[in-house]
């Protein structure tokens, strides 16, 4: 079924409808989220707030983008705003992130070296200005096109370019410091 | 170039995070629950109502158990008592002598 008859079947009142469109489309949105939060349980519970918002918003979807693009919105702006909401407990999350790693077959101190490099990452992705860090993280964690990121973003396909220009000079110039 | 490859890795370490199974049923459960008619809870003045009566109750209570006297007589607590009833003096007409 496609996602106009979905959403059709959706707003007919056919739950069951909602739930084959949150199975096809939960994967995505949850790596997106990841993407912005680096953290699996935060990741899950921002995925279904976004799929609650978007049931309760299906009405005013007027299908003039694409229902991704839509989703995509809203996954990105709702996973700022819990970013930025919740600025100030990242920095309990970044402590337990250096006691806990698991990690494969690796020596307590590669796992240390992994774990310090996974942080300082994750800290330069999470220091870029909003707009670099969602084309990145759209760009990256889920691999779209300029096009699509631009229709997300609302911007042009330039601008998109310019942003993961700046985004990539950001993060080489941040991580350059360190070995 | 090495930095670069460095955030990859760290991405595709973080893409390979599944989410919850249960995940597409827990959003369907939010969203019976924000179907379901919220249960209606009694107004305010009908809970203040039964608890005024409930009061007025016991207090009627009370009041009806502290308003009684006991108006029993002299002569009747002696009616009931044993030895008056069975006044064995009378018998022996001691005082009728």
């Amino acid at each position: 079924m496609s996602d106009e008859q979905l959403i059709h079947e959706i707003i007919s009142g056919n739950t069951s409808a909602f739930k084959m469109l949150v199975e096809k489309y939960q994967l995505r949105v949850f790596r997106t989220v990841l993407g912005f939060v680096h953290s699996k349980e935060d990741a899950e519970d921002i995925t279904q707030d976004i799929f609650m918002k978007a049931y309760q918003s299906l009405v005013f979807f007027k299908g003039e983008s694409e229902f991704t693009t839509w989703l995509y919105r809203i996954t990105a702006n709702m996973s700022i705003n819990f970013v930025n909401r919740n600025r100030k407990n990242r920095f309990l999350q970044s402590l337990e992130d250096i006691f806990y790693k698991p990690s494969g077959e690796k020596t307590p101190l590669e796992q240390l070296e992994e774990s310090e490099r996974d942080q300082r990452i994750r800290k330069a992705i999470d220091s870029l200005p909003e707009k670099q860090r969602t084309a990145f993280v759209l760009s990256k964690y889920e691999e779209l096109p300029q096009k699509t990121i631009a229709s997300v973003m609302n911007i042009s396909e330039g601008a998109v370019e310019q942003l993961l220009q700046r985004a990539k000079n950001n993060l080489q110039k941040k991580l350059s410091t360190h070995p | 170039m090495k930095t670069e490859h460095q955030i990859d890795d760290f991405i595709r370490r973080e893409k390979q995070t599944e989410p919850n199974p249960f995940l597409s049923s827990r959003v369907m459960a939010n969203i019976e629950k924000l179907q379901k008619p919220e249960v209606k809870k009694n107004p305010v003045w009908q809970v203040a109502a039964v608890s005024a009566s409930v009061a007025a109750v016991v207090f009627l209570g009370i009041s009806i158990g502290n308003s009684y006297v006991d108006s029993t007589s002299p002569e009747t607590v002696m009616n009931i008592n044993d030895s008056q009833m069975e006044n064995l003096g009378y018998y022996n007409l001691e005082n009728y002598e």
